[in-house]
């Protein structure tokens, strides 16, 4: 007996949690992201990991890994990147 | 109750495909409440796989052996404990098993990550619901848990040596990692079906590849030492192809993890990622199959269990969909930056992808051997041990150099100026230490001897690292705390090291000697006197126990016992007697061979470090915890980008 | 470099498996006749058993085939006799084929444990 109330409660648990969506009063809008949405997304995640790799290379100088050299060779261009990034950024606004 | 059971079953079936064809529509039309719906029955059909698997646990523990299962699998005199644990005893209980793991962590992902990545979720549900409903389809139609039979008396119970803690332990954890892997293959599918192939469903599923990386790897060390002390042949690894299933894929896995770094920071290796999570998905599935079907051991045997067939047409038929979509989408993972030097982080990555996999192909061909060579040569073989251990140190010692050298060598371009300077300290300790421990001794192996030396290098990496991060950030806490990624992975590299050091500790110096002694004789075993006393015998309730008591002296004293156990239900298990001197981490391993007349023959093992291993299970697990900390920081600016991208 | 790479990698496996003498043949009692070497046999244990392992002849006993009949093929095996050895199960078992006919083995294993039963085999 109790197994046949169980079975009937997941049964309709079921088909409602199914159905909910289709009962909700708002269409089928997509909330999908749109080109430019995408685009934007990709600067900002070119932005953080032009920051992040700024970052990581000054705590890598300070701690000794890389030596003056290599730093001086490396930070010139990340920081140029950074700068072409936050102002393709800027520019979408 | 067994209908019920089933019941819950086809009622997961049903989800699971709705959720399958209803999520794909859903995703390929942009129907926003056909993808929501299709998400809402997968988590749905967790709540009712959860209902199958509470009946199978009640019927477990309640000894009801109408259940066939239950019947095949326990017995009336079976603790709570074990009998529950008979759940993943057998192939019914464990397919129900790894649905349900599979069905919640699907309905989790698809829950936690609904508002944040909503169009990668619209494919991801669909590719875990189809995965889930081969899984559904084969409990629901070829092997159920839940046939039933006339109530029997009392069950065939489990056989003893699965009686175990860790054999409890061990199938979970396993599952816990290999069902894991499939939502990272399960993201980066939908990743390329919906044509976003950036980083984002990387970042997303950071934890999960981590999490079931960590299972995965725990779990084989928890059989790793069930072997060592209950089934007692004085090893832990057999290259057995059951247990080659589980490395295979966590492998792969590890080669995954570290590749992923260099997409996230620079837009490269793309392909190699895609193809590495696919191969680790494909492998756990595989591997899978090959515990179930049992075809390695004999091509025979094919024949006797259909679910074989199942497996293998669903592996194929999910590794052509994997290389489709992968061909499809080459277009869209070309990678952002090119390969500047060989000689550069980046570089190294690239490296260890290539080592992992060699590795991992080269275990992969083993297994496969016995059914190749009888399919191409008419004639089945099969690789044995030199065959791995050759091909563990080809590739596994530029593994473990790799890791000393990747943390440390610069991203972009290192010159060799910068990285020797950088690494003089590991090089010079570990040219220190191999002169050390060829006084110690240690030359009696060349390879022993070449892995402890790349060990100390890698031990001295990870210091220097320590020392000048916590130099530059005032404390250690503080230096773990702003990285727990890093860091982590650096306790984590510590542990490998252990384990590097165990293994080359306990094989390549360990000592054997076999020997027959009467009451009152010793022998001697690389400076251990083992002196045979006494036989006592005892009584169990399920066995007579027979134990060897031995006597320690030498470099270690103690007494130890070694014997077997005969079950009453007719089987017998030798029960080793280890002494552990936990200052050198050495074992003394005694195995009781077989009693003639008065005398017992004895194998005697002394396993210099091994138990290192087992201590770098615990490093393992810390070290993965630490990297697996959620930080709130990044969860801030995740939120915050997407708000920022929505405009 | 890439390729490089992986070419290197690939030579030096062929290499290994080319040199041979690493494969051992997988046999059954049924095609076990006349080959000669190390060999790995699997087969279902077959009674009477006699003898002990420790001593000049070993533990005696018969193997035949896992599935359908076959020959059954004497069996001398000297060294460690695993938990699960029982009439009716299965075991590989790794040796040589002597003049005799008998396989005289070192090494015997058995299946993991979860793919038997407590209770005998019924044959």
């Amino acid at each position: 007996m109790t197994a046949l109330i169980v079975g009937a409660l997941i049964a309709v648990a079921a088909v409602v949690l199914v159905s909910l969506p289709f009962l909700r009063s708002s269409g089928d809008d997509v909330g999908s992201s749109t080109e430019l949405q995408d685009r934007r997304l990709m600067l900002i995640d070119e932005r953080d990991r032009t920051i992040a790799a700024l970052k990581e290379l000054e705590f890598d100088h300070r701690t000794g890994k890389i030596d003056d050299t290599d730093y001086r060779a490396l930070v010139g261009p990340l920081r140029r990147a950074a700068a072409e990034v936050l102002q393709a950024l800027d520019a979408e606004e | 109750m067994a209908d019920l059971g089933r019941a819950a079953l086809v009622v997961s079936l049903g989800l699971t495909l709705y959720a399958f064809i209803g999520g794909t529509i859903g995703a390929l039309q942009k129907r926003r409440r056909l993808s929501d719906s299709a998400r809402n029955a997968l988590v749905a059909a967790f709540g009712s796989t959860l209902v199958a698997a509470a009946v199978l646990a009640i019927a477990l523990v309640h000894h009801d052996f109408s259940f066939v299962y239950v019947y095949s699998h326990t017995s009336k005199g079976l603790g709570t404990i074990y009998a529950l644990s008979a759940f993943w005893g057998g192939q019914e209980g464990s397919l129900l098993l790894w649905l349900l793991v599979l069905s919640g962590y699907g309905a989790l992902a698809a829950v936690l990550n609904r508002r944040l990545l909503r169009d990668l979720i619209d494919w991801v549900v669909p590719v875990i619901a189809g995965i889930a409903s081969f899984f559904a389809l084969i409990l629901v139609a070829v092997a159920s848990p839940f046939q039933t039979q006339v109530r029997a008396l009392d069950g065939l119970g489990l056989t003893p040596s699965l009686q175990n803690p860790y054999m409890v332990a061990h199938p979970p954890m396993l599952y816990l990692g290999y069902v894991g892997l499939t939502v990272p293959f399960a993201f980066a599918a939908a990743a390329m079906l919906s044509g976003h192939t950036d980083e984002r469903w990387i970042v997303a599923t950071r934890r999960w590849t981590l999490a079931a990386w960590m299972f995965l790897g725990f779990g084989q060390l928890l059989g790793a030492h069930w072997a060592y002390v209950e089934v007692g042949w004085g090893g832990y690894y057999a290259w057995d192809p059951v247990e080659n299933a589980a490395l295979m894929p966590w492998l792969a896995a590890t080669a995954f993890l570290h590749s992923v770094m260099v997409q996230e920071r620079k837009g490269m290796l793309k392909v190699w990622n895609m193809i590495l999570v696919a191969l680790a998905f494909e492998l756990a599935v595989f591997g899978d199959f090959l515990t179930r079907s049992g075809v390695i051991q004999s091509i025979h045997s094919f024949a006797q269990s259909s679910i074989g067939a199942w497996f293998l047409g669903f592996v194929v038929a999910t590794t052509l969909f994997s290389v489709a979509l992968i061909l499809w989408r080459l277009p869209l993972l070309r990678a952002r930056t090119k390969l500047e030097s060989a000689l550069s982080r980046e570089a190294t990555f690239l490296y260890n992808n290539l080592f992992l996999v060699a590795l991992c192909l080269t275990v992969l061909w083993g297994v496969l051997f016995p059914v190749l060579s009888d399919l191409f040569l008419g004639q089945s073989r099969t690789m044995s041990r030199p065959y791995y251990d050759f091909f563990l140190r080809i590739f596994g010692l530029p593994l473990l150099l790799l890791m000393g050298i990747g943390p440390l060598i610069a991203w972009r371009r290192a010159s060799v100026r910068s990285l020797l300077k950088t690494l003089r300290w590991p090089i010079g300790v570990s040219i220190v230490a191999g002169i050390g421990l060829i006084a110690l001794g240690a030359g009696s192996s060349r390879p022993g001897l070449i892995e402890y030396t790349f060990s100390a290098f890698v031990l001295t990496t990870i210091v220097v690292e320590l020392v000048r991060g916590t130099r530059a950030t005032g404390s250690l806490f503080q230096l773990i705390g702003r990285n727990r990624r890093r860091y982590g992975g650096y306790v984590v590299h510590f542990a490998i090291v252990m384990l590097a050091i165990g293994i080359a500790g306990s094989s390549a110096y360990a000592t054997v000697k076999e020997q027959k002694l009467l009451p009152g004789q010793s022998m001697t075993v690389a400076g251990h006197t083992v002196t045979y006393t006494r036989l006592e015998r005892g009584r169990s309730g399920t066995a007579n126990e027979l134990r060897a008591v031995l006597t320690l002296s030498g470099r270690e004293h103690g007494t130890l016992k070694s014997g077997v156990n005969n079950y009453f239900t007719g089987d017998t298990s030798k029960e080793v007697g280890i002494h552990t001197d936990w200052l050198r981490l050495e074992d003394t391993y005694v195995i009781f061979d077989q009693q003639e007349g008065k005398g017992v023959f004895f194998k005697v093992l002394v396993k210099p470090l091994v138990n290192m291993i087992w201590l770098a299970g615990f490093v393992f697990l810390g070290g993965s915890l630490v990297a697996l900390w959620p930080d709130a920081r990044e969860q801030r600016r995740l939120v915050a980008r997407l708000a920022l991208a929505r405009g | 470099m890439v390729a490089l790479a992986v070419a290197g990698v690939l030579a030096v496996f062929l290499l290994y498996t080319a040199l041979g003498g690493n494969s051992t043949p997988l046999l059954q009692p049924s095609n076990l006749a006349g080959h000669t070497g190390t060999i790995s046999l699997t087969g279902k244990v077959r009674g009477p058993v006699n003898g002990d392992a420790k001593s000049t002849g070993g533990l005696q006993f018969g193997l035949h085939n896992i599935n359908g009949a076959s020959t059954i093929v004497p069996i001398a095996f000297h060294g460690s006799v695993p938990d699960l050895f029982k009439v009716g199960r299965d075991v590989n078992l790794t040796g040589q084929l002597d003049a005799n006919g008998t396989f005289v083995a070192t090494q015997m294993t058995t299946k993991c444990p979860s793919k038997y039963t407590a209770t005998p085999y019924k044959a």
